[in-house]
């Protein structure tokens, strides 16, 4: 097997060389019988890595642990499915799966039907074909998952009991696609400066690869978070992790990307600007990549430190900065904006102004987490920042994004007049202010929630007043009923009004974070059996401990009565597990989840006499956080969703906002 | 020409707020980050301030107390020359055990003992067994 997986792997090498250097010379001599060569070159090496990969998932399955990989991450009493998932538990096979995906979407852009940008698809092939080599070669030499033991052990060393969860199955592959689903929008944008077709054609290609990839990795991110917050047990969904942090910078710049490619469509602008954010994106998403392998910044996610991979991986992105940036200066004369800006109040310079804001945020961001690093280099001492610094900068930088959310859904393209701003925003506003004025007298006294929710619920008002004059509209003009009405102008303009469901998704995601981070409270006991503790209205009763075995741990679990003011709720049975094969222990919050507070009991230790001691914390809101993600979801899977009509829905540019 | 004006005049604004913020985060919550032999020789100069250690966690040398929830420890240089003392105060992450690369937070008492409100054991997703 491992010969397999290895000859395939080296195979796919040479077939994709050869795909990226026959699709360049096959377009440049105009050559068809050399394109379509190249283009099987490329389907070939889809083909090979699947073959890898397989070879790799039949070996972990299969228990070969001559195989290093197999040895290092799986062991006998390992279920199949953490077997199975072990192909991204380790970095050599996380990189194979890396290759493999993008393989794979090298040939779902080949083999795409396509009425526009046909001509791009050589050049972004050409792109994906050097990208893939590169992931390829590193299999190759530094991080082969084939590497072989001298000679076969008897069991494996095991998977991590922390990554036993079905978060596994999901959020590293999803974290991963979401790096390897940009490389398509960056070769394209490449394939646009190469082929000097800067037109719109490269932007509608884009637009869908980019929110797949943006999907995929805003899913990976919200289940990372989900996972830390059920598994993890330190009572937090967000850590500013280094790791952390590499997954959210590029979602970050794509979310800008998504935003100025309709101001280029629209207007002709900002097209510059579209290819540094995607180049950037790209960059960030292999250095995402990058920072989980190289070592460089301590993080609790980093994989064994391996100066070498780190070293390539800089060299990539190194080559990929200068020759990007250096093709689109080269260009740059191309790329004239076809209009102007014409006034500081208009959607345009709304959308402006979030771009700067959300790279803004991702480069504060980006400071934070490589400030260690970049100190060492210019001070010679490593100073660090925490939370603290990365929630003081972002909060007013994403306060500011989520009010630009709101003025530019009614607000004009081009220039508002003032009329037009007082009659779109009076109503929100007005709501705004009740909205505000009720949370006052209902207690709330910290000034960040007394600003910060109201703009929440502007920003939905703006929203829905915006869907209700939709809808009333089609109702008048078709006689539609209002629920008729309101599917049909959702199901018109997808890509718009997916949008709008992902801002009411961030919106109530932000009430989450809003009410888990300012109103969270929390309290560590000491109790013995039969004593109470109590936090905010609950009470909690230390019943009993007990001890139990299955096959593959050890078990301990500590009962407790939950009561709300004098109302029996239920149990919590907070645990604590030690795996036999490894001396970490394992805790197991327990969690009573409502849509008004989590109650959140971690059990921490205990003494030979029985006393116990917890931590339990009680925080507001937290499943806004998962409800707003999976809203977020459906909005962008709303936009992604192809339109079934060919023609292009008619867009009056002026008239957005009448 | 006034209308680009007005853009770089507000283009201008949003660096300068985003600076601000910038600066003053780091006011807040920069923290000296060094190693344990760093942090031994700057001896006196460091007490009471807050800083990040990074070290190993010595065989033998780890103690709990309280129900698990104090921790005493000493964390050594890479090079296993240098040791530091550690007391730790709270929840202690699963990842915690002898022989883990840890990053603790806190401040060196005059005593020479490092009371950490933090501790972050860096994670290797691979398990290397105790030998």
């Amino acid at each position: 097997m491992a010969d397999i997986g290895y000859i395939a792997q080296f195979l796919a090498l040479v077939v994709s060389v050869y795909a990226a250097g026959a699709f360049i010379l096959g377009w440049r001599g105009k050559h068809p019988a050399l394109l379509s060569s190249a283009r099987n070159g490329l389907l070939a090496s889809c083909g090979l890595l699947t073959i890898s990969v397989a070879s790799l998932v039949y070996a972990l399955v299969s228990h070969d642990f001559q195989i290093e990989y197999v040895y290092q991450y799986t062991s006998r009493d390992l279920a199949l499915t953490y077997r199975l998932s072990a192909l991204w538990a380790g970095n050599d096979g996380s990189l194979l799966f890396w290759a493999w995906l993008l393989s794979v979407l090298g040939a779902a852009v080949i083999l795409q039907k396509r009425e526009v940008g046909k001509e791009l698809v050589p050049y972004a092939a050409a792109i994906i074909g050097v990208t893939q080599t590169f992931f390829i070669l590193l299999l190759l030499t530094i991080a082969n998952p084939f590497q072989k033991l001298p000679q076969v052990p008897a069991d494996g060393m095991g998977l991590n009991p922390m990554l036993e969860n079905p978060g596994m199955f999901f959020h590293p592959p999803l974290l991963l696609a979401g790096y390897v689903g940009f490389t398509v929008p960056f070769a394209f944008a490449m394939a646009a400066l190469l082929s000097r077709r800067l037109g719109d054609a490269w932007l509608i290609v884009v637009r869908r690869w980019t929110l797949l990839a943006w999907l995929s990795l805003g899913l990976g991110n919200l289940l990372g978070a989900w996972w830390a917050y059920v598994e993890l047990g330190w009572g937090g969904y967000w850590a500013w992790d280094p790791v952390e942090n590499a997954g959210l910078m590029p979602w970050l710049v794509a979310t800008a990307f998504l935003h100025s490619i309709m101001m280029q469509r629209r207007r002709g602008i900002l097209k510059v600007w579209n290819m540094v954010l995607i180049i950037l994106t790209f960059v960030l998403a292999i250095l995402g990549t990058f920072l989980t392998r190289s070592g460089v910044l301590a993080s609790v996610h980093t994989f064994a430190e391996s100066p070498l991979l780190g070293a390539s991986f800089l060299a990539f992105i190194g080559i990929t900065i200068v020759s990007s940036l250096g093709l689109l200066y080269y260009r740059s004369e191309e790329l004239k904006s076809e209009a102007e800006m014409e006034s500081l109040v208009s959607r345009e310079s709304t959308f402006l102004l979030n771009n700067l804001l959300l790279v803004g945020a991702a480069f504060t961001i980006f400071l934070g987490t490589f400030f260690p690093v970049i100190s060492e280099a210019v001070r010679g001492v490593k100073v660090s920042v925490g939370p603290p610094f990365y929630n003081q900068v972002n909060v007013p930088i994403f306060l500011a994004i989520i009010l630009l959310a709101g003025i530019c859904t009614l607000i004009g393209w081009r220039r508002a007049s003032l009329r037009n701003l007082v009659q779109h925003f009076l109503w929100p506003l007005a709501t705004a202010l009740i909205l505000g004025i009720v949370l006052f007298i209902l207690g709330i006294r910290q000034w960040l929630a007394l600003v910060a929710l109201p703009l929440c619920g502007f920003v939905l008002f703006t929203i829905l007043y915006e869907w209700w004059r939709g809808t009333r509209a089609r109702h008048r003009m078709r006689s539609e009923n209002y629920l008729k009405a309101f599917w049909g102008l959702i199901m018109t303009n997808r890509p718009r009004y997916g949008g709008y469901i992902v801002h009411i998704g961030v919106i109530i995601m932000a009430v989450g974070i809003i009410g888990s981070s300012l109103y969270g409270v929390e309290k560590e006991a000491t109790l013995t059996q039969g004593e109470s503790m109590s936090i905010e209205d609950y009470t909690l009763t230390y019943e009993n401990m007990d001890f139990y075995e299955t096959e593959s741990k050890a078990v301990v679990t500590a009962t407790l009565l939950v009561s709300n003011q004098g109302k029996l709720l239920g149990r919590l049975l907070p645990e604590k597990y030690f795996h036999r094969s490894f001396e970490q222990p394992v805790t197991e919050v327990a969690i009573r989840s409502t849509l008004v507070e989590d109650l959140y009991v971690i059990l921490v230790g205990w003494d030979e006499d029985g006393t116990t001691a917890f931590k339990v914390l009680v925080n507001p809101l937290v499943n806004w956080i998962w409800i707003g993600g999976v809203v977020l979801v459906l909005g962008g899977l709303i936009a992604f969703w192809p339109e079934w009509r060919r023609q292009p829905v008619p867009q009056s540019a002026g008239k957005r906002g009448e | 020409m006034l209308r680009k004006k007005k853009f770089l005049v507000g283009g201008l604004v949003v660096f300068l707020a985003l600076g601000y913020l910038i600066y003053t985060g780091f006011q807040s919550s920069a923290t000296y980050y060094y190693e344990v032999s760093e942090l031994l020789t700057r001896g006196d100069s460091v007490y009471g301030e807050n800083v990040r250690v990074r070290g190993e966690v010595a065989p033998g040398s780890v103690e709990r107390e309280s129900q698990g929830t104090v921790l005493r420890f000493i964390i050594t240089d890479m090079e296993g020359e240098q040791s530091l003392p550690v007391v730790y105060q709270g929840v202690v992450p699963d990842t915690f055990k002898v022989g883990v690369e840890v990053v603790v937070e806190g401040q060196l008492d005059s005593d020479g003992v490092f009371q950490a409100h933090t501790l972050m054991p860096k994670c290797p997703s691979r398990y290397v067994p105790q030998e």
